[in-house]
């Protein structure tokens, strides 16, 4: 900017926030990325020098002897890694079709459903996993109407299993996936999909050639917007998977509350950090170059 | 004929979606009115008696599952999570549309810069965001509380507002403000009169988005809040944590009911504008 004033006026608009964002948000992700490389001391403290061995127990040597080879933290990472990418999965099953017959709706009933299907993002996000521990365990209503019905005699276990932390994570991660999907699919041209069937392309052709690749740009937004989250959960398989599907999340949760390994937490926490700038970088690179192929 | 046939099945399975976001909705709204204490999943009849028990008035039922102090710590949380929830409204308000202005009507070298700056906090996963601000204060001999938790809430609300603002902005008419300037009027009165009534609707929008975010958290407020300083999602976390009480089912409807409200709210006001 050339003239004074402009200035004067700009650094006055920006001042605060580059301040408290410096501060309280650049602050805190250097402090914890030095933190992921100091030596753990006991009861909860650190010693200030350099450890790389954090990111070594990651991936299973706790210590400098290469013998003690024991990948435990490398697994929960994978799990979570694999619940994370069976939960997109499930999610566009669920949202992709919801989306195209939305998108095929009146404009009125267009709105509605957006705003139906949008509304319980604003439920706390406690309140809609407690619905889930109340449906799902074993005095719960799946089981109890079950037993009313007299189609079991057993309560099924489903809480606490992999099955209740991907149900959780759909329920409570849906709108992430189905607003980009949604999205990409109204500003679909219909035409072309016309244009597909007048030249004898069946329903199923025309979806695989035409629909699926157009509205490719929504299902990779809503796929990044689903993982992000997905993976670094720790709440839902905290209420719904227990002690027995612990995530990545869980693992962080423990280092800083009960374990007080808080290098090796922050270990961790950089770890799902790098995941996501990868995966954000990746994405961006992709649409810029669909962009330019546009 | 065949494409009636995918428009059925579509319209099948959209009722089916529709069910599984809102069945259980219901069910915990209809179930917080059952009188059964000792399986809240089978129905024995309709009862007030959990809204009472969780404001602390003596009813029949709650003799069997009564709580000594949960009430007035309930109470608390409410307070406290209002008090962080207005106080980060307001900063991530003004802060979120001072930048949302100057990344509009400025050019300069910084300005990608601090466009990934904002869009950062609101794609970092919840938990890296508050272990980090948790080892951040405690590193700098910072108290955990209120003004921790407030501090943590504004870090990432600031970027809503400023996303909300932006877009409001965009759609923005600037010939109205060519017009002020033209006509004599100072910086100050143009932005009072003309720019600020044309972009309300994104301030107020993303002020009560900010607000509703604000009482939510759960994740990050989790890591960032000290012994005295729990918020409403913390405490019903905690509560879940120790066991299923019929109670929760009440506190749900009630928080299921004022979040409803205050989205159908903010979109009639957005259609509005």
């Amino acid at each position: 900017m050339a003239r004074r004033g402009d200035r004067r006026r700009l650094a006055l608009l920006l001042g605060p926030v580059t301040l408290f964002l410096g501060t309280c948000f650049i602050g805190p992700m250097a402090v914890m990325i030095v933190f992921s490389f100091l030596e753990p001391a006991l009861y909860g403290g650190v010693e200030w020098s350099f450890y790389h061995l954090n990111y070594g127990r990651i991936l299973g040597w706790a210590d400098s002897e290469w013998e003690s080879f024991d990948p435990v933290y490398a697994a929960i990472f994978l799990r979570s890694v694999r619940l994370a990418l069976t939960n997109v999965v499930i999610l566009l099953v669920i949202c992709y079709p919801a989306a195209l017959w939305v998108s095929g709706l009146s404009a009125r009933w267009r709105t509605l459903l957006v705003f139906l299907t949008t509304l319980p993002f604003f439920v706390s996000l406690v309140v809609r996993l407690f619905i889930w521990v109340l449906i799902l365990r074993p005095t719960g209503f799946l089981n109890s109407s079950l037993i009313g019905l007299g189609l079991i005699s057993e309560p099924i276990d489903i809480i606490f299993t992999e099955t209740a932390v991907l149900i959780g994570m759909a329920y409570v991660l849906l709108p992430f996936m189905f607003l980009p999907v949604y999205a990409s699919v109204e500003k679909l041209d219909r035409s072309l999909i016309e244009a597909s069937s007048d030249l004898g392309g069946s329903p199923l052709k025309t979806f695989f050639r035409v629909t699926l690749p157009l509205t490719l740009p929504g299902i990779a937004a809503g796929a990044v917007l689903v993982f992000i989250p997905s993976l670094g959960n720790f709440i839902v398989p905290d209420l719904l998977g227990g002690a027995k599907v612990l995530m990545i999340g869980n693992l962080i949760e423990q280092q800083f509350l009960s374990a007080r390994n808080w290098p090796f937490g922050s270990a961790l926490s950089v770890m799902i950090m790098v995941v996501m700038f990868v995966l954000i970088i990746f994405y961006l690179r992709q649409i810029g170059r669909q962009g330019a192929n546009q | 004929m065949r494409r009636t046939w995918v428009k059925r099945v579509l319209a099948v399975h959209g009722a089916l979606f529709l069910l599984f976001i809102y069945a259980p909705i219901v069910m915990v709204v209809v179930y917080s009115f059952n009188s059964n204490p000792i399986n809240m999943m089978i129905w024995s009849g309709f009862t007030f008696d959990w809204y009472w028990t969780i404001f602390g008035y003596p009813t029949q039922l709650n003799e069997q599952t009564l709580y000594v102090d949960s009430t007035d710590r309930l109470l608390a949380a409410v307070q406290n999570s209002l008090i962080v929830a207005t106080s980060t409204t307001t900063i991530s308000t003004v802060l979120g549309t001072m930048t949302a202005l100057a990344l509009y009507r400025y050019r300069f070298r910084a300005q990608r810069f601090y466009q990934g700056l904002l869009y950062m906090p609101m794609v970092m996963p919840d938990i890296v965001l508050g272990i980090a601000l948790l080892v951040f204060f405690v590193s700098f001999g910072m108290a955990l509380g209120l003004i921790s938790i407030i501090i943590g809430h504004c870090t990432f609300l600031i970027s809503y507002v400023f996303v909300v603002v932006s877009a409001r902005l965009a759609g923005m008419d600037d010939t109205l403000e060519q017009a002020s300037a033209d006509l004599g009027a100072n910086e100050w009165v143009t932005f009072r009169r003309i720019t600020l009534p044309q972009i309300l609707p994104g301030v107020i929008g993303g002020a009560l988005l900010a607000f509703i975010i604000s009482m939510d958290d759960l994740v990050i407020t989790y890591f960032i809040s000290g012994v005295d300083s729990t918020t409403l999602p913390v405490f019903i976390y905690g509560m879940l944590r120790r066991g299923v009480k019929p109670e929760i089912n009440a506190i749900a409807t009630i928080m299921l009911m004022l979040s409803f409200t205050i989205a159908t709210l903010g979109l009639y006001f957005r259609r509005r504008h």
